[in-house]
């Protein structure tokens, strides 16, 4: 019977992971609340993973320029979302937009009717764009740990073998510590094949999974046949600062 | 702080001249105050709350987005973006004419060298383009610009977009119908750097006949004109082609050799029209492949930069803004060179 799923557990696991959150009620909280925003909006909005990578990094870039207590956080996570849209050329409508942000913000509000309430909120969205644009002085493209991490998983597949591979969920793990990472802004500090690898590390951690010939000695890491430059202790640090992140979701011990 | 900024960069251009309106943007040429350089300035227009405003533009986003990280001698260098009020704009290279104003210009004469020089800057240009996985999907005579002293730069890339991607769907509604590829007149959705090299086929056709090649009325009308020359396709030169969405078959074609069409091009430039200009996508030559050609190392050697031919316009500009020594002897010499024309 392991190929049945079991529904009942599935429900029970979802609201676990993912507590409706009454964002009227939260702070700021360094940035974590508004790319929470981004990826719940994004996600109901079925934008393309690396469309919300792009959203959250561009707001988190964004409240590093400017005082955060002048801004709307969620205006700012919409505006990115719509922004990330363009320039990933996964377009997301201004309307549809509005319609999850507004329903994310007030949980169980029917649609925005097309009035002076709506109006104002696309006009804010659009001009909230403009200036995100100018603070982040028109450099928009994003260099992704994505697409390393992905060439990484790929070499590492014929590395540790197939039996291994497909038992261990080591891809999925990394792919999501590299999301959730995304909801601190420490991600614009390192460099994004350091961060592939740092998040692939943590996955092989999780799993207790060894490496086949090689062995991890002072001078010499698993990752060095990927990234040169990469000392072991920022290793530890970009780990650690993943870990951290989980501890900032609201509702966590 | 940022406003600071901003009113800075509107007092570092300062305009010359309108040069032009488009759609979505007004061009301006403007002199940067700090390098002295001629730049063009180009201002996106953003609508009004009224017409619905979807913010910053989708094609200025991208040519933002794209060529902030290229930086080629042949393609179209962005020097500046800034914002002022509602308006984004743009600061590119200037660059004086275009190649369709070169082609139009029947006092210019266009030699192989001087084609071979084109093509080269082109090819140059989108090689690079393309190793970094964009393709440009609206190439032109009037996308390549040229400058007063014969660099050729490849323009606009509002169409541009990254390739590569296996499973992304693109549309086929791309480049300007006179120079888009059987593939997508077909209705292609996946595709590839082909599609470029198919335009510049047709833009070195042009080059040569002074006339577009294939100047259809239609998309229909473009098909019927492709294969009037080459013949129709078939699954034997084009495996696949029955399956794409919009496939239909045409009345049956005889192929023309391309020697009855192109009577003054050598065989080297023929062979390098025949690898470009080839109806199987796959089988179209990649720049690269193309640079290799033995048209490009054959003599004559392409023209440099400094002697290739300005159009009229430009001359006429040129003359003005510095009437040197030389010309006045010559008009003394001719009575002037006006009066050599006649006024209706």
């Amino acid at each position: 019977m392991k190929d049945v799923i079991d529904v009942m557990e599935l429900q029970r696991e979802k609201t676990r992971k993912n507590p409706q959150l009454d964002y009227k009620k939260l702070d700021f909280n360094n940035g974590f609340t508004p790319a929470r925003f981004i990826f719940e909006c994004g996600m109901k909005l079925n934008g393309q993973p690396l469309t919300l990578a792009t959203a959250s990094v561009v707001m988190h870039r964004f409240f590093r320029e400017v005082d955060p207590s002048n801004y709307d956080c969620y205006l700012i996570a919409a505006s990115s979302l719509y922004l990330a849209g363009k320039v990933k050329d996964d377009p997301l409508k201004i309307r549809d937009i509005i319609n999850v942000s507004h329903n994310t913000l007030h949980r169980g509000s029917s649609p925005l009717e097309i009035g002076d309430e709506y109006w104002n909120m696309r006009d804010a969205i659009v001009q909230a764009e403009l200036l995100i644009m100018r603070v982040l002085k028109f450099e928009v493209g994003t260099t992704h740990p994505h697409k390393y991490m992905l060439h990484y998983l790929r070499s590492m597949e014929g590395w540790l073998g197939k039996e291994q591979w497909e038992t261990i969920p080591i891809a999925r793990a990394s792919a999501a510590f590299l999301q959730d990472f995304h909801h601190d802004p420490s991600i614009l500090d390192y460099n994004p094949r350091h961060l592939a690898i740092a998040c692939i590390s943590l996955a092989l951690q999780c799993y207790g999974v060894q490496l086949p010939l090689i062995e991890d000695t002072d001078d010499e890491a698993w990752y060095n046949v990927f990234v040169k430059d990469l000392p072991k202790d920022k290793h530890w640090e970009i780990m650690e600062k993943i870990m951290e992140t989980y501890n900032k979701e609201p509702g966590s011990p | 702080m940022v406003n600071l900024n901003m009113e800075n960069k509107l007092k570092r251009y300062e305009k010359i001249e309108f040069l032009g309106e488009g759609q979505f943007a007004t061009v301006y040429k403007a002199r940067d105050v700090e390098t002295e350089n001629i730049v063009a300035v180009k201002k996106i227009k953003i609508g009004s709350r009224q017409e619905a405003q979807d913010g910053i533009n989708r094609t200025a986003l991208r040519e933002i987005k794209l060529l902030q990280e290229l930086h080629h001698k042949n393609l179209i260098g962005l020097l500046d973006v800034f914002g002022h009020m509602s308006n984004v704009s743009l600061v590119f290279d200037f660059m004086d004419t275009d190649l369709e104003v070169i082609i139009k210009d029947n006092t210019i004469i266009l030699t192989t060298a001087n084609i071979k020089s084109y093509m080269l800057q082109t090819l140059h240009g989108l090689e690079y383009l393309h190793l970094n996985w964009i393709l440009h999907r609206d190439l032109k005579p009037n996308n390549l610009l040229v400058n007063s002293s014969g660099i050729l730069k490849i323009g606009d890339f509002g169409l541009a977009k990254l390739y590569g991607s296996p499973n992304r769907i693109n549309t086929h509604q791309v480049v300007t119908r006179w120079y888009r590829a059987p593939e997508l007149l077909y209705g292609a959705k996946q595709y590839s750097t082909s599609i470029d090299m198919w335009a510049v086929g047709c833009i070195l056709a042009e080059l040569l006949l002074r006339l577009p090649l294939f100047p259809g009325e239609s998309d229909l009308d473009q098909l019927t004109k492709i294969f009037g020359v080459f013949g129709n396709p078939t699954e034997d030169n084009w495996p696949g082609v029955k399956s794409l969405s919009d496939y239909m078959e045409f009345k049956p074609f005889t192929p023309i050799p391309l020697k009855s069409i192109f009577t003054a091009a050598g065989d080297d430039l023929l062979d390098l029209i025949e690898s470009l200009l080839v109806l199987n996508p796959i089988k179209r030559r990649e720049c690269s492949q193309c640079l290799q050609m033995p048209f490009f190392s054959n003599k004559p050697a392409p023209t440099l930069g400094s002697k290739l031919p300005l159009p009229q316009s430009v001359r006429k500009i040129r003359d003005i803004e510095k009437p040197s020594l030389k010309r006045k002897l010559l008009e003394a010499a001719e009575g002037g060179t006006l009066s050599k024309r006649l006024f209706f």
